[in-house]
C-alpha cells in the first residue's frame, strides 16, 4: 500500500503582475518551476487539472537516467514537491487564454486574470481521440485513454489496445496484469515501440498482437460489448470488455493561439528549442515541435525555458 | 506495524504543521464484511498521531446504528471531515495512493485559514436553491481524481446544500456497477446525470449549473450535454 502525500493546490488567485507565469502541470512545467524558484523569478505555475500531465498517468519509466524504475506518478510527485522545496508556488486552474498587452501577456486562467512579464508554455499534450464510431458514446464506459487509472475495471475481461507506440506497448503490458485477454492492434507491421518494450509485449501470455489492423468502430449498449476491425483478411468484429485508445498526442495550445505561432499539427514553433514567434514566451515539452518526447527532454526544456526567461529579466 | 513509512509520516506532519485549527474526523468501521476496515482505522490512528488538531473518533457502524444514520453513513470503511459542525464530507474506503493526498488536502482545507475555492464558485453555491450531492468515484492509482475528489470535498464544506462522497470504485462494486463507473474519475450528481474526467473548477460549476437547471437523464454526461447542447 503507497500514500501520495502531494496536496491538491488551491484555485482562489489575487490579481498582480508577476515576473513569469508556468502554464502546466508535467515534467516540463515541474522543471522550469524548479529553475524559476532557484532563480528567485517572481512565478506562479498554473498547474491543470491533470497534475503530473501524462507523466503521470505512465505505470512504469525505465529511462529516467539516474533512477532505474519508478512510476510516472511517483517521480512528477518527486519533482513537485522538490520544487515546492525551493519556493514553487501552485495554483490549480486551466488556462482560457493568453494574448500580448503593451510588453507584457494577459493570461485568463479560470476566473482569474494574471498579467506577467514572460509566460513559458508546458500545458503537454492530451491523448489523441481516433474518431471512430462508439469512442466518444462509451468514453467512460469502456473506452479508456488511462489504463493506470481504469484497468482494475476491467480484471478478468478481454479489452483491446490501439497503436504502436511506446505509450500503446507499455500500457497494454501494466493492463494484461489485469485482464484475461488483451489484443493489440496496429496499422502497420511492426511497433514503433522500443525494441525492449516490443519484445516483451510479444512474449506476454495473455496478449495477441494484429499487425496492419485498424479500429473501425466501438459496439455495444450500456456499456463495449464488439469492436469491428478492418484486417488484412477484410472486416472482424471481435468481443470484448473494454477499448484502451493510445493513437497519439494532441498538443493544449488552443489558449495560446493568438500569442505565438504554432505548427500545422497544433505544436508551438519553437527555435533554440525553447524560444517562440513571441519573445517573452517560452515553450517547453510535448507542447513543441520537439521530435523526441520524453520525459527527460521534457525537464530538459524546462530548465532551458526557465534560463532563458532569468536572462530575459536581466 | 505502521502503514505510513518514516518519510511519509515525517511529510505528513510538516504538512499538517499549517492546521490552525482542530479537524474533526469520524470514523466508522465494524469488523464484518469489510476486509478493509482494518487498514483504515490504522491509517487514521497513524494520522491521529502527527497533530495534536487532530480529533479523530472510532465507531463501530453497527453498534452506533443511529449515529450512522445521522451522519448518513450507508457502508464502510466511511471517513468524516469537518471541523465539527457537519457531516457533508465524507470518504468511502481506504484512503491510500491517491486518495490519500485527497483525504490530507480536505484536513488541510478544514483547519487551514484560506478559502481555496474561486470566487465564481461561491458565488454559485451562495445562490444554490437545492441540494446536491456529489458522488465521485475514484481509483488509489488515478493521478487525475485528486483535483476532482477535493472539489466536491470543498463545494461541501463550503454549502450546507452540498454533500461530497467520494468513493473508491473498487472496494464498492456494487456502487460502481449501478452507475456503470468503468472509468475514474466520474462525478454523479443526485444519483442521476455525471460528469465523467477531471473537468476544471469553472467548467464543474458551468456543468452543474446546465445540468440542475435542466435535470438531464440519468444517462447524460454533463461534458457532452456541455459541448453539444
Amino acid at each position: 500500500m503507497d500514500f501520495k502525500t502531494g496536496l491538491v493546490g488551491s484555485s482562489s488567485s489575487t490579481d498582480r503582475e508577476l515576473d513569469l507565469i508556468i502554464a502546466g502541470g508535467g515534467p516540463a512545467a515541474l522543471s522550469a518551476a524548479l529553475y524559476a524558484a532557484r532563480y528567485d523569478i517572481e512565478h506562479i505555475v498554473l498547474e491543470s487539472y491533470q497534475p503530473g500531465g501524462q507523466a503521470a498517468l505512465t505505470a512504469l519509466i525505465e529511462n529516467y537516467p539516474g533512477i532505474k524504475t519508478i512510476s510516472g506518478g511517483d517521480l512528477v510527485a518527486n519533482m513537485k514537491e522538490q520544487a515546492e522545496s525551493w519556493g514553487a508556488v501552485f495554483k490549480m486552474a486551466s488556462v482560457i487564454s493568453a494574448v500580448p498587452l503593451k510588453d507584457r501577456i494577459q493570461i485568463k486562467a479560470d476566473s482569474s486574470t494574471y498579467m506577467a512579464r514572460s509566460l513559458i508554455i508546458a500545458t503537454g499534450a492530451a491523448p489523441a481521440k481516433l474518431g471512430v464510431t462508439g469512442e466518444d458514446k462509451f468514453y467512460g464506459r469502456g473506452v479508456s485513454y488511462c489504463a493506470t487509472c481504469d484497468a482494475p475495471f476491467f480484471r478478468n475481461a478481454h479489452v483491446l489496445v490501439v497503436g504502436g507506440g511506446d505509450s500503446a506497448v507499455k500500457e497494454a503490458l501494466h493492463l494484461s496484469e489485469f485482464v484475461s485477454e488483451l489484443t493489440l492492434v496496429h496499422r502497420r507491421d511492426k511497433f514503433r515501440a522500443e525494441p525492449y518494450l516490443a519484445e516483451k509485449l510479444l512474449s506476454c501470455g495473455n496478449c495477441n498482437v494484429m499487425w496492419n489492423t485498424t479500429l473501425k468502430e466501438i459496439k455495444g449498449d450500456e456499456g463495449v460489448q464488439s469492436v469491428i476491425l478492418n484486417t488484412p483478411e477484410g472486416e472482424k468484429e471481435l468481443e470484448l470488455d473494454g477499448v484502451f485508445m493510445y493513437v497519439g498526442r494532441k498538443p493544449a495550445t488552443e489558449p495560446f493561439s493568438k500569442l505565438v505561432e504554432l505548427n500545422e499539427n497544433g505544436t508551438v514553433k519553437t527555435h533554440e528549442i525553447v524560444r517562440t514567434s513571441k519573445e517573452n514566451a517560452f515553450a517547453a515539452g510535448d507542447v513543441t515541435d520537439n521530435e523526441l518526447r520524453q520525459v527527460v527532454t521534457a525537464v530538459s526544456d524546462g530548465a532551458r525555458a526557465a534560463s532563458a526567461v532569468f536572462d530575459m529579466l536581466q | 506495524m505502521a502503514l505510513l513509512s518514516d518519510n511519509d509520516a515525517l511529510e505528513v506532519r510538516n504538512i499538517f504543521g499549517s492546521l490552525l485549527r482542530d479537524v474533526h474526523v469520524r470514523v466508522y468501521t465494524q469488523k464484518l464484511e469489510c476486509p478493509t476496515c482494518k487498514d483504515t482505522e490504522t491509517i487514521l490512528k497513524e494520522l491521529e498521531e502527527l497533530s495534536e488538531k487532530m480529533k479523530v473518533s472510532f465507531l463501530n457502524s453497527l453498534a452506533n446504528r443511529e449515529e450512522a444514520e445521522k451522519d448518513g453513513v450507508d457502508r464502510t470503511p466511511a471517513i468524516i471531515v469537518s471541523d465539527g459542525t457537519h457531516s457533508r464530507v465524507k470518504f468511502y474506503g481506504t484512503p491510500s495512493g491517491y486518495e490519500f493526498s485527497s483525504l490530507l488536502t480536505t484536513i488541510i482545507d478544514t483547519g487551514g485559514s484560506e478559502e481555496p475555492l474561486a470566487e465564481d464558485t461561491i458565488q454559485f453555491l451562495n445562490e444554490l436553491d437545492q441540494d446536491l450531492v456529489m458522488q465521485v468515484f475514484v481509483t488509489p492509482a488515478c493521478p487525475h481524481c485528486p483535483p476532482a475528489a477535493v472539489l466536491a470535498s470543498r463545494m461541501a464544506r463550503y454549502s450546507s446544500k452540498v454533500r461530497s462522497e467520494v468513493i473508491e470504485a473498487n472496494e464498492f462494486p456494487e456502487l460502481s456497477r449501478k452507475f456503470r463507473v468503468q472509468g475514474v474519475p466520474r462525478t454523479v450528481i443526485n444519483s442521476t446525470f455525471f460528469a465523467e474526467g477531471s473537468l476544471s473548477e469553472t467548467m464543474m460549476v458551468n456543468a452543474l449549473e446546465k445540468g440542475l437547471a435542466d435535470n438531464p437523464s440519468d444517462e447524460t454526461n454533463l461534458v457532452d450535454y456541455l459541448q453539444n447542447g
